[in-house]
Parts: structure tokens; C-alpha cells; sequence
């Protein structure tokens, strides 16, 4: 009993740690976050910060990889719904938007990480995109968009995000970039990819 | 939720389990044609083959990531330095 609720503790600390981890890589960038600043944040010792994240490549990676997961359910639960292509895109415009400060670095920053950061990221975005695919497949046998490869159709609606958000500045002065032009970007992406 | 031991797709319906079989722990992608697992290096390559063909990336990349991945699922604990 009393060991079951340790390991809960110990569930909740770690859940906590990484979801001040996330709040202070969107606010400061991954490589000018230090692991102080985390602990400092999340109200915890440093000691006990590294007892749970022995690395910062460790917290750096854990912290994509729960990015990644909370992303990766919901297109999947979109996917097993059988939704068409434009709302699993809207679905992942909706899991940038709840972490669009975090994406927003973890997209400028990604050359400068660890390697095991950098890997999680490869493996997230061939899911988002393995996801698109399942979409699209279906609206490409019925004609209705052009017949692309995935590398493709995927990249092409990522360079038009990653523009948005890594010049964000440009777009917005204050406020998400996603909210206001995720509309405008997912309208013109299906206006290209549209069988003619 | 249960996910397969050797690429961690979540498995929810019944035709994502390897031959729809609800009682094996991998998925319909990490099986071979005779319905048993895939060995380390074949699935490496197919996830290599995944990512290349998710995103037009360079195999070498592509590799690293793959074998990151693998190595912190179930399937593979004691596969990790084998290639
Ligand atoms: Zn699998």
C-alpha cells in the first residue's frame, strides 16, 4: 500500500517536472533553459530533479517525447474515428496550438539538441505523418486529391507551418501564429494538393 | 492501454494485433509473413524504410532515429549493441 503510493507520488513528480520542463523550454529556448531554472520553477530541489532526469539530454528528450505522445493519441483517435484528411490536419494544428511556444523552439532549436532529442523528433514526425498518409490515402483512390508521395504531401504542409511558426515574429506581434493563420494555411494546403 | 512491444503503436482494435490475435503483444506491422515476430534487424530496416518514406530523409538519419526508438521498447532490451 504504502509502496503503491510512493510510485504514485513518484508518477506525479515526474508528470509535474516535465510539465515545467515544457512551460520554460517554450518561454527560453531548449538551450538556454538551465536545469536550475526547471527545479526552481517546479518548486523542487535540484537533487530531486536529478533523481528523476539524471541528464538535461534526458529531461530535454522526455520532454519532447511527451510533446509527442499527447499529439500522436489524438491524431490516432482522429484516425481510428475515420476522419477525413482536413480535420486530421485541423487535429494537428490543435496539438501544435496546446504546445505552439514549445513546437516553436523545439523546431528553431533542433540542430543544436542531443542526439536522442533530435531522434525523438524524426520518429514523431514520420507518426504525424504515417497519420496524414492513412487520411489522404482514401481522397487519393477517390480522386480528389493529387496523387503525391507521403514524403511529399507531408513535407510540403510542414514548410508551410514551420515557416509560419519559425518566423513568427514577422506574422504576429503577440498571440499564437497557429490561431491566427492555422485557418488560412489549412484552406491554401488543400487548395494545393486539390486533384485539378 | 496496450502497445506493441516492438515499434509501441497503441493497439486497440482487434486488427491492429498480429493476426488479429488480442493475446500476442506486438502489432500487425512488427509480424512476419507466418504471423511471428520480426527479428531486430528486420525491424530496424522497416522502421528505417518508415521514416524515409514518411519524410524523404537520408537513411543514415534515418537509421539513428530507428534505433533510438527501439531501443527503449520492451521488445529490444538486450538487442541494443548488436549492430
Ligand atoms: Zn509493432
Amino acid at each position: 500500500m504504502a509502496e503503491s503510493k510512493r510510485k504514485i507520488q513518484k508518477e506525479l513528480t515526474r508528470k509535474h517536472i516535465l510539465d515545467t520542463a515544457i512551460k520554460k523550454f517554450g518561454h527560453n529556448g531548449f538551450v538556454k533553459t538551465r536545469t536550475l531554472d526547471i527545479a526552481t520553477a517546479a518548486n523542487i530541489s535540484h537533487g530531486s530533479l536529478f533523481a528523476h532526469f539524471p541528464t538535461m539530454d534526458d529531461l530535454m528528450t522526455s520532454a519532447i517525447e511527451e510533446f509527442g505522445n499527447r499529439l500522436c493519441t489524438r491524431l490516432h483517435d482522429e484516425v481510428s474515428k475515420k476522419q477525413s484528411l482536413p480535420d486530421i490536419l485541423q487535429a494537428h494544428l490543435n496539438g501544435i496550438l496546446d504546445f505552439e511556444d514549445f513546437y516553436t523552439h523545439l523546431i528553431i532549436e533542433r540542430r543544436l539538441l542531443p542526439e536522442s532529442a533530435k531522434n525523438t523528433y524524426i520518429v514523431i514526425q514520420s507518426t504525424i505523418s504515417f497519420h496524414i498518409g492513412l487520411a489522404a490515402e482514401k481522397e487519393i483512390q477517390q480522386g480528389k486529391i493529387k496523387n503525391m508521395p507521403l514524403h511529399m504531401l507531408f513535407n510540403a504542409w510542414m514548410g508551410m507551418i514551420h515557416y509560419y511558426l519559425s518566423n513568427g515574429d514577422l506574422f504576429q506581434q503577440n498571440g499564437s501564429i497557429i490561431k491566427a493563420y492555422g485557418p488560412e494555411l489549412l484552406a491554401n494546403y488543400l487548395l494545393f494538393i486539390k486533384s485539378t | 492501454m496496450i502497445k506493441c512491444i516492438a515499434c509501441g503503436m497503441p493497439m486497440n482494435a482487434k486488427e491492429d494485433f498480429a493476426c488479429g490475435d488480442i493475446t500476442k503483444n506486438y502489432c500487425k506491422f512488427c509480424m512476419r509473413e507466418d504471423g511471428s515476430m520480426q527479428s531486430y534487424r528486420e525491424k530496424l530496416n522497416s522502421m528505417t524504410e518508415f521514416i524515409i518514406k514518411t519524410q524523404g530523409i537520408k537513411e543514415q538519419p534515418a537509421r539513428e532515429a530507428a534505433k533510438s526508438m527501439m531501443a527503449k521498447l520492451p521488445a529490444w532490451q538486450n538487442k541494443i549493441d548488436d549492430m
